[in-house]
């Protein structure tokens, strides 16, 4: 007992003795103002950009800040935590580090804030990996084109705007009409496709992140997923901070040459939190009171999306930013703003919703501009008219409501129009396969739906599904494995289809 | 135009130059009044404050502060002095002495935006934050 005693004062002997207390040299300034989550600081003369400012608040608390604004005689920064505890006189420090986020597995399956403190009462973060939370994009050379898809199990966007691996596809629309519910599928499809996902909420409602978390949790989806919570009652700077932070978090698996995708829930909300603090920064405001340089804002956070070559590691990042738009308007500031930077965006339309056509995808103005490189040879086969079929049978339908005859064709068409968006419609929560999406868009696209009405499309699904299931599971894998619909897979997938047709009874034949 | 306390003060300076006693006089007296022309005697306490720090930086002179657990020695005192003239590369230094107990022991040197924490409460703490990792 005493040896060990004995052991134990003799190692903290030596430890005292090796500790080299070194004299700290600091830069300090003086905080002149404080106020709605802004501090305006003298001194500090050899500050960086974008770095982490210690405040030491009278209290003994310490409140950290990041600088913003590097003026000639004064320091701007924004202050991540409680600015009430800050006064005017209080010292800040200089930490020579640029703001940086706890990365690694141990956020995996977490809600968290956007400097890492966790919010689910699941114990703090334990990493020893930090990464800063601004970081120039990866370059041309270390890029690559993409070419593996992201399923999600959405058959209006796997079909028509397919998503590859490192893209980053806007999902648009009003308020209240499936922006999130499109994002959280995606996330609950996920499931064995070695997608780690980080879902990024900014300045949404706690109580919309608990129902999001506990749907995750009952869909085994919480996982691989990871929340970063800035909620509606948190300050601007946590709110501006958020992608970034969420970013960086993704970035540590892209660097391990995983993929990952990352939701921005929704950016209209940043957008408007960033404005909030240029304004109070004294920044000029420009068009909506924007500041100049809110095209950037969103420019080199949605750049850090990528693809890397196999040279690189070969992960990617593949986001999917939200926006927002007011009364559909897509010509608002921020709207345009983001879709020139993105490579294709899922408009959400009210109308649809409203008629009861669920998911609202609007087949006309969504568009992927790179991700049909990414779809699997099978789905191209069955769907690759399908776009411009949905949007013709539009048109068409608002046409054909002044009745009367119309031409063979016309009324194939309309026919043809009306099952694809029964196909279309889909629950929440409930994502299909791949496979299975092959097999439904093959039945429509070789006429096996015509003779089927309009109202049993949804039962006809479902059944030829629980059918495939039990009857052609091999067919289903053999889509899986080879990704083509050759001629003998062909002819077999159109015969389980048949075979299927053949028990019902509501069919006329 | 708003002119700054930091210009009026340059101005000053600048007029003043490396005039004699008795014209510096006059100038003063017309600097004055030019801030009474433009209403701006109000910012004279500024003024005086920037035109100190102008001063010293022109004359080579450096102010700093002296915290330390108890009253220095002047041997020590004189030991520092030479130390920040060092450190800083200034001509002559104006050293404001503190005591204040709570740093135990050691000294504190703070100039312009600066501090060099060399107190024995500053290593006791680092001592703690290592003993816990």
């Amino acid at each position: 007992m005493s040896l060990t005693k004995d052991f134990i004062i003799d190692e903290l002997k030596n430890q005292i003795a090796g500790l080299e207390a070194k004299t700290k040299k600091q830069t300090v300034g003086k905080v002149l103002e404080v106020g709605d989550g802004i501090a305006k600081i003298s001194g500090l003369s050899d500050l960086m950009m974008s770095e982490m400012i210690e405040f030491k608040a009278a209290s003994g608390e310490v409140i950290y800040g990041v600088a913003l604004n590097l003026e000639e005689d004064r320091i701007g920064a924004i202050i991540l935590g409680d600015y009430s505890a800050i006064k005017e006189g209080d010292e800040a420090c200089a930490t020579r580090k640029i703001l940086q986020v706890p990365v690694g597995e141990a956020v995996i399956g977490r809600v968290i804030n956007p400097l890492g403190k966790a919010l689910d009462g699941k114990g703090s973060i334990e990493t020893d990996t930090f990464y800063p939370i601004e970081k120039i994009a990866p370059g041309v050379i270390a890029r690559q084109s993409v070419n593996t898809p992201v399923q999600t199990g959405i058959k209006a966007i796997d079909s028509m705007i397919p998503i590859g691996r490192g893209q980053r596809e806007l999902i648009i629309g009003d308020r209240q009409i499936g922006k999130t519910a499109i994002a959280i599928d995606t996330i609950i499809n996920q499931k064995g496709q070695n997608m780690k996902c980080i879902y990024v909420a900014i300045g949404q409602k706690e109580s919309k992140i608990a129902s999001i978390v506990a749907k995750l949790e009952q869909a085994g989806a919480i996982d691989y997923t990871t929340i970063v919570l800035a909620g509606a009652s948190d300050s601007a700077s946590l709110l501006y901070i958020a992608p970034y932070a969420g970013s960086a978090m993704a970035e540590y698996f892209l660097d391990k040459g995983e993929d990952v995708l990352i939701i921005y829930d929704d950016l209209s909300k940043h957008a408007s939190a960033y404005r909030e603090i240029s304004l109070l920064l004294r920044r000029p405001p420009g068009r909506e009171a924007y500041p100049g340089d809110v095209f950037y804002l969103h420019s080199r956070l949605l750049e850090r999306a990528c693809k890397l070559s196999g040279k690189y590691g070969g992960g990617s990042i593949t986001a999917l930013p939200i926006i927002e738009t007011q009364s559909g308007d897509v010509s608002a500031y921020i709207p345009t703003n983001v879709i020139s930077i993105t490579d294709g965006q899922i408009y959400l339309e009210p109308d649809l919703f409203y008629q009861g056509q669920r998911p609202a995808v609007n087949a006309g103005l969504s568009v992927s501009r790179v991700g049909s490189a990414a779809q699997t040879k099978a789905m191209k086969k069955v769907a690759g008219k399908l776009r411009l079929q949905a949007a013709q049978y539009r048109e068409l339908a608002a046409f054909a409501q002044f009745g009367s005859d119309l031409d063979a064709d016309t009324k194939a068409k309309l026919r043809r129009g009306k099952r694809l968006y029964e196909i279309f419609k889909q629950e929440q929560y409930l994502p299909v396969a791949v496979e299975k999406q092959v097999l439904i868009y093959y039945a429509l696209a070789n006429g096996l739906l015509d003779n089927i009405p309009v109202d049993k499309i949804i039962e006809f699904e479902k059944g030829v599904f629980e059918y495939a299931d039990n009857m052609g599971s091999e067919i289903l894998k053999e889509i899986v494995d080879k990704k083509d619909l050759d001629e003998k897979l062909e002819a077999k997938v159109k015969k389980l289809i048949g075979d299927y047709i053949d028990t019902l009874d509501y069919i006329k034949k | 135009m708003k002119i700054s306390p930091k210009k009026y003060a340059q101005a000053l300076l600048e007029a003043i130059g490396e005039k004699k006693v008795s014209e510096i006089k006059e100038v003063i007296k017309k600097f004055v009044e030019i801030m009474q022309a433009n209403n701006n005697l109000s910012q004279i306490n500024k003024v005086i404050e920037q035109f100190n720090k102008l001063w010293n930086k022109k004359q080579g002179i450096i102010e700093a502060e002296i915290i330390s657990a108890k009253e220095l020695d002047k041997e020590i005192v004189k030991l520092l002095n030479s130390y920040i003239i060092k450190l800083t590369g200034a001509k002559e230094a104006i050293l404001n002495k503190k005591v204040d107990k709570n740093i135990l022991g050691g000294v504190i040197i703070k100039y312009k935006d600066i501090i060099i924490d060399g107190s024995l409460r500053n290593k006791l703490d680092e001592l703690k934050i290592k003993m816990i990792k």
